[in-house]
């Protein structure tokens, strides 16, 4: 099993690099689990993370691109829900990535 | 002839795996661009009502997940009114924010209409 | 025209049942499976007129051949005149719960 070391302590990760379990994120995990994708999280990156576990709460569920997008467009407008932006701030796969650095799982209606 | 597809929701939410699986297939389905209709009948009604409160059996809520439709595109959902009546379930009852529940009187022919039909 | 195929025991399901209210008219019905248990009862009134097929295998094998040819509009089939069913009817709704 791999770990995450983030201030002393160790967080399982799956296979894939998903949190084991959701309750152990933190935003300082968040930085780690974003750096391990070569992403240096700004202000940008934390409004969508924050939108994300919004989305998991409100419908339990891990959106996908086009719901993610959808979601997005509602709250910060048309100018960032789009699939474009999204993919500039987490490639390259916008959705499973976004979601592992939020401490989420996999999205489900992600082939 | 069109090549429409109609998911007919006929299972209640908890007993099974299969309301779930059933949604998940449509939501995928949507999330892929792929238009979709629901009709809900039979047991499949439950699945909308609202005030579902799983989590004690160790289950997420699958009106949950209906909520989440209009994120999907999908913005009518369609229910047959005698599987309504015959659970004395009241339209304001099923009803999801931001999507048109639509009442069904003639299913049969409302299937006949379609090109796929999927079951679940 | 649709093609419904129920494969449960009207006795113990509502497969059949909901299959009948969503019954159009010009709608067939194919029986297979622990679905031609459904030649033991009176559930076809709902659909009076309509084209009710079952599978002959699954019929023999549940004793129903003599219901089948007693009830006027039931026709027992095999497998090639069940694909033929299938080629000739849109949509196709399988009622397997």
């Amino acid at each position: 099993m791999r770990n995450l070391d983030v201030e002393g302590r160790k967080i399982p990760l799956d296979k894939e690099g998903y949190l084991r379990e959701l309750c152990d994120w933190s935003p300082s995990v968040a930085v780690q689990l974003a750096q391990a994708e070569g992403i240096e999280l700004t202000e940008a990156h934390w409004e969508v993370i924050k939108l994300l576990q919004e989305f998991y709460h409100r419908f339990e569920l891990s959106p996908a691109m086009r719901p993610l997008v959808h979601y997005i467009r509602q709250h910060l407008g048309a100018d960032k829900g789009r699939s474009i932006y999204l993919m500039q701030l987490f490639p390259p796969s916008p959705a499973k990535i976004a979601s592992k650095i939020a401490g989420l799982p996999k999205p489900t209606n992600c082939l | 002839m069109s090549h429409s597809t109609i998911a007919l929701c006929r299972t209640p939410p908890y007993g099974s795996a299969i309301a779930r699986e059933g949604l998940e297939a449509v939501l995928t389905s949507a999330a892929m661009e792929q238009e979709i209709d629901l009709l809900f009948l039979g047991d499949g009604i439950f699945q909308l009502l609202d005030h579902q409160s799983p989590e004690e059996i160790g289950q997420k809520s699958l009106r949950r997940n209906l909520l989440a439709l209009p994120m999907f595109g999908i913005e009518q959902v369609l229910v047959c009114h005698k599987s309504l009546r015959d659970r004395t379930i009241t339209l304001d009852q099923v009803q999801i924010p931001g999507v048109e529940v639509k009442t069904i009187r003639e299913p049969g022919t409302l299937i006949a209409a379609y090109h796929c039909v999927l079951s679940f | 025209m649709t093609l419904h195929i129920v494969n449960q025991s009207p006795f113990s399901s509502n497969a059949l049942q909901d299959c009948l209210e969503n019954f159009a008219q010009g709608d067939v019905l194919l029986l297979i499976e622990d679905g031609v248990y459904a030649l033991q009862g009176e559930f076809f009134r709902a659909i009076p007129g309509a084209r009710i097929y079952c599978l002959e295998v699954d019929t023999a094998a549940r004793a129903q051949e003599a219901t089948a040819s007693a009830k006027p509009n039931v026709e027992v089939i095999n497998d090639i005149r069940w694909v033929q069913l299938c080629t000739q009817h849109n949509p196709i709704v399988s009622w397997f719960r």
